[in-house]
């Protein structure tokens, strides 16, 4: 993770220690540290709830580094982002019970799955306008959920059960808890780094331009849609290896666990985590996924509580708490906007 | 921006959650292995703890509500007689909001707390994943509400029903049917996995009988309000008896909006329906039939027993309390019998269990750990009430 | 058949009530408000509260006292979405939609569990129910509630149609859809405008809650969750930002409905419903009745 986002904007820094930690959180050190405390939790806490909690929180991390390349990145609102998992964790789920394979098997079929649920959803709609456009992968998300519940290889309603389980290799069995929430936070924190690293890649470029001005990057020559679907497939991906580890974590697979506030809660960790900052959706997405086991006996007010918080940051701090650097400000008017030291929004220099 | 603030507040929030998760119990190196369940009350002293995972919040809470009463009044009658093995017993009751992935978080989280048994389970779709987290801890589960054929077919040694299943449910309602001599039914679910479970073997067992007709089996969608279509689909088929086999909910709407569209023949629910807000949603439901395991009200004898718990709670027991309170002493027994709190030593004594006497009659387990007979009784709302009707003893 | 057909048609009013608000809100800030379903949901249980507050109504007065329930319902449905335009809308306007949409997003979760928190997440019996006699017309079996809730809809549509069509904040509401920033050099105050064209959208959408409260007789605090992405979908398929497709886009979804679920089973009338709206925004996104407009993004 270089810290080399954005040479052009020179903010002012004050030596204040509140500087210091914010040019620590700057650093590329804190993805590393992050990684280490993730390796050494199991250390201070091994309960198998302490370890359920923190493999459920991990894969909620995935997901939402996924999510934060469509929706962060590229500015697409997808309300249905919860159907990729869906996908992946079917897929996964079918193919290793049929087979009677262990799950690392199935990761191909999951790909394939994934892209082609990435291409179906995303090609007839990415032509869409953004509103339009969240409403729709809504729909999709809702179709999926639904398909799932109404078909027999799916299980119906209770779903498919007794998924094997990652693999076995002369003795070790992954699904034993501590070795599973290893497993998971090396996979996902790989996915991280890949997510962060897209985003600063010539695709994740074209991304922030789309996602900043879809007008003016289409003028400048960047093939839009193409570029979109990218961001598409790219989340569904990660979306897929989601639903491997969350079958492997649960050892089954039902509808209910795809209902719409799921995606949602990503949606939410996504935004309040500062919308194409990966370090920031990483934390939001801790809270987000702990939060709610930490305060489990409030478990009815909970989601009161996100709604309003959605509200409130996005009136507020609509950027996040912790947004990408060289975001552009998503309130100033414009006269304002120009003022700060930010580059120039494209979006003025187009109109 | 005030940029360093926030990140300070982050900081505190990770630092928050962190600190919050951790301030529980040992981890690998102070706690023995990995494969440390995490069991303390495996040891000899300190109270016997049993894990009660239900839901608390979302739409089955009321049922939850009644299920933990019912236990609870369990553990303090044997509390108050000296315990288990001269051991107190403590219940740990842990939400699952009928959702599969809180159920394995409250499953792990009854486990590393320390339960020897499980005594919970109503929704059988949050109950299913929870299976192999019992299984590997070596902890018997004796599930008193969920009945899903899935959760029979899972083969697990470790899970006993003490609720009739869907089988028995089904053969109950097609003794009914046979017995009032219907001659066409339509079976329709809510398309969740219980309640399709009843839907799939009602129908399996009529056309194994042959003497009914089913003339539609169909699906809703759960959570809608207007069921018109399935209730032209049944208008069409014009059978003698719809049975509905879904919660009451939709229970209610689907009663009401065929009395409105018309419908001369009878209606019979299962025991997911067996509610009072059932009459209420319905608008009155009088001379509807239902599959029922007992409930407190229909059981002879049982009028101190509800006395009891009136006095306990303030209010009067619901569905699955007396299988609740049947889940805590069946555990109880098998932990006296067993001498210990060892998990296999307590399966083994539940399957030697002969004779066992509980609300649904003497309990011994069949080679399928599930009752040998159901229990199921057939009730019928009169007056707004469900009151027995045929206790389908003959 | 003709049971379908009005089966389809009388789901279809309620459709059309309900998309009429997502479809004037967004003709004029071109803002799609999310939390419009669960202003149905709200106006449902003001009306249970309402009504149970009044304790017990002689069923003779049951119409009455539900006319007078409902018109109190969309009072304050209507001021709750003058509300939330203001607290959570107006603050962002001229922001990107993305973080409108979120905004509508985390509102519509507010109201859901801020209901579930007061009211409690079980489902309620509606202490009044619709009851009357049947008809039969052409075969199709026809009661009077649903005459009365449909003559009801229909006569707060002929209203509503009227009042833009006629009155001068009717014009105004136009003139605002076509250029935002013209109207207010014409001296047209804006944001009153747009305040009671929340009001207008949300007590509609709460009257829609207390018919469905009253024929239904089963209100619970997801009830608007999918019906407005039905209505939204009916606004789609009528021409969004249009008033009269609104209302042809809920009798057409209806009806499509109707007809999916005959065909295909009711287990897969949402998977037919959203299948719609995605072949309409794919095909044809202005609508039925919408005019091909060049999008300013």
């Amino acid at each position: 993770m270089s810290t080399s986002v954005d040479k052009t904007r020179t903010r002012p820094r004050s030596n204040s220690a509140g500087a210091k930690l914010s040019r620590f959180m700057e650093s590329p050190k804190i993805g590393w540290v992050a990684f280490a405390i993730a390796l050494l939790m199991p250390f201070i806490i091994a309960t198998p709830y302490a370890l359920n909690v923190m493999t459920t929180a991990a894969i909620f991390v995935l997901l939402a580094s996924g999510l934060n390349i469509v929706v962060g990145y590229c500015g697409l609102l997808d309300l249905g982002y919860i159907a990729f998992m869906a996908v992946g964790a079917y897929t996964a789920g079918i193919v290793a019970k049929s087979f009677q394979l262990p799950l690392l098997f199935t990761i191909p079929a999951v790909i394939v799955m994934t892209i082609l649920a990435g291409l179906i959803i995303g090609a007839p709609t990415l032509r869409l306008r953004s509103d339009y456009l969240a409403i729709v992968t809504l729909g999709f998300g809702e179709i999926t959920r639904i398909t799932a519940n109404n078909l027999s290889i799916t299980g119906g309603p209770s779903g498919i059960f007794g998924i094997p389980g990652l693999l076995e290799i002369g003795g070790i069995d992954l699904q034993e808890p501590a070795i599973f929430y290893y497993v998971t936070v090396v996979v996902v924190a790989l996915f991280v780094l890949a997510a962060a690293r897209l985003g600063k890649s010539r695709l994740g470029r074209a991304w922030r331009f789309v996602r900043e001005d879809e007008d003016a990057a289409e003028a400048m020559g960047i093939h839009t849609y193409k570029v979109k679907l990218m961001a598409y497939i790219f989340g569904a991906i990660w979306g897929g290896f989601g639903g491997i580890l969350f079958a492997a974590h649960l050892t089954a697979v039902s509808p209910q666990s795809f209902v719409f506030l799921q995606s949602a809660l990503v949606l939410m960790a996504v935004v309040l985590g500062g919308m194409g900052n990966m370090r920031g959706v990483v934390i939001g997405a801790l809270v987000i996924s702990l939060l709610p086991e930490l305060l489990r006996d409030l478990s009815d007010y909970r989601y009161l509580a996100f709604g309003i918080l959605l509200v409130v940051v996005m009136v507020f701090r609509p950027q996040g708490f912790w947004p990408a650097r060289g975001f552009e400000p998503e309130r100033p008017a414009p006269n304002e906007a120009a003022t700060e030291s930010e580059p120039a929004p494209p979006k003025e220099a187009i109109r | 921006m005030n940029f360093a603030r926030r990140s300070t507040l982050i900081l505190g929030i990770a630092t928050a959650v962190a600190l919050g998760t951790a301030g529980c119990s040992g981890g690998l190196l102070g706690g023995g292995g990995s494969d440390d369940t995490g069991s303390t009350s495996g040891g000899e002293s300190g109270p016997i703890k049993l894990g009660m995972v239900i839901p608390i919040s979302g739409s089955s809470a009321p049922t939850g509500e009644y299920m933990k009463n019912g236990a609870t009044m369990a553990v303090d009658e044997i509390n108050k007689d000296g315990g288990v093995n001269g051991r107190q017993l403590e219940l740990l009751v842990e939400d699952e909001a009928c959702d599969a992935q809180q159920s394995v978080a409250a499953a792990n989280k009854v486990v590393s707390n320390g339960a020897v048994v499980s005594v919970g389970g109503y929704c059988s779709g949050a109950t299913l994943p929870e299976i192999p987290i019992f299984q590997k801890a070596g902890i018997p589960m004796i599930i008193p509400a969920a009945n899903s054929q899935d959760l029979v077919n899972q083969n697990a040694k470790n899970v006993f029903l003490i609720n009739g299943t869907g089988k028995q449910q089904s053969s109950a309602a097609l003794k009914f049917m046979k017995k009032q001599g219907y001659k066409t039914v339509a079976i329709v679910d809510d398309n969740t996995s219980y309640s399709k479970d009843i839907n799939t073997e009602t129908k399996k067992q009529i056309e194994e009988d042959g003497s009914i007709d089913v003339v539609l089996s169909t699906s809703v969608t759960a959570g809608e309000s207007d069921y018109s279509a399935v209730v032209r689909d049944i208008m069409q088929a014009k059978p003698d008896l719809v049975y509905w086999t879904g919660y009451y909910q939709e229970g209610g709407l689907i009663i009401n909006q065929l009395t409105k569209a018309g419908f001369q023949g009878d209606i019979m629910v299962a025991d997911g329906s067996v509610d009072a807000s059932l009459v209420k949603i319905a608008g009155g439901a009088d001379g509807v039939y239902a599959t029922m395991t007992q409930t407190p009200d229909t059981i002879k004898g049982a009028e101190d027993w509800i006395a009891n718990y009136k006095d306990k709670f303030g209010s009067a027991p619901g569905p699955y309390s007396t299988q609740s309170y049947d889940a805590v002493r069946l555990a109880a027994e098998a932990i006296k019998k067993a001498g210990s709190t060892d998990g296999d030593a307590i399966i083994k004594a539940l399957e030697g269990i002969d004779g066992f006497q509980m609300f649904s009659g003497p309990l011994k387990f069949t080679p399928e750990h599930t009752l040998s007979s159901g229990g199921f009784v057939i009730l019928q709302v009169k007056d707004g009430k469900f009151v027995l009707a045929d206790d389908l003893a003959s | 058949m003709t049971q379908l057909l009005w089966d389809g048609l009388f789901v279809g009013s309620f459709y059309a009530l309900i998309a009429l608000g997502y479809s004037m809100v967004y003709g004029i800030i071109k803002l799609l408000n999310f939390a419009h379903g669960d202003i149905y949901m709200l106006g449902a249980f003001i009306g249970f509260a309402a009504l149970t507050s009044f304790g017990g109504i002689p069923a003779s007065l049951s119409i009455g006292a539900l006319i007078v329930v409902m018109m109190l319902s969309m009072l304050l449905t209507g001021g709750a979405g003058v509300l939330i335009e203001r607290l959570a809308y107006r603050p962002l306007r001229g922001a990107p939609r993305l973080a409108v949409l979120i905004t509508a997003v985390g509102v519509s979760f507010s109201l859901e569990y801020g209901v579930a928190a007061i009211a409690g997440p079980n489902p309620r019996a509606f202490p009044v129910r619709l009851e009357g006699d049947v008809f039969d017309v052409l075969g199709a079996r026809i009661s009077l509630p649903q005459i009365i809730l449909m003559l009801i809809a229909a006569a707060l549509m002929v209203l509503l149609n009227f009042y833009i069509q006629k009155t001068s904040t009717g014009r105004a509401m136009r003139s605002i859809s076509l250029d935002r920033n013209a109207s207010l050099l014409m001296g047209i105050n804006v944001n009153a405008v747009i305040t009671r064209t929340f009001f207008i959208g949300s007590a509609l959408a709460g009257a829609a809650g207390v018919m469905a409260g009253a024929y239904y007789g089963k209100i619970d605090f997801l009830m608007g969750f999918i019906i407005g992405l039905k209505a939204f979908t009916a606004a789609v398929i009528g021409g969004i930002g249009n008033i009269k497709g609104a209302m042809l886009g809920g009798l057409v979804l209806g009806l499509v409905e109707a007809f999916g679920s005959e065909w295909f089973g009711g287990q897969w009338r949402d998977v037919f419903a959203f299948g719609v709206l995605i072949l309409f925004l794919t095909l044809r996104p202005t609508g039925i009745l919408g005019e091909r407009v060049t999008e300013r993004v």
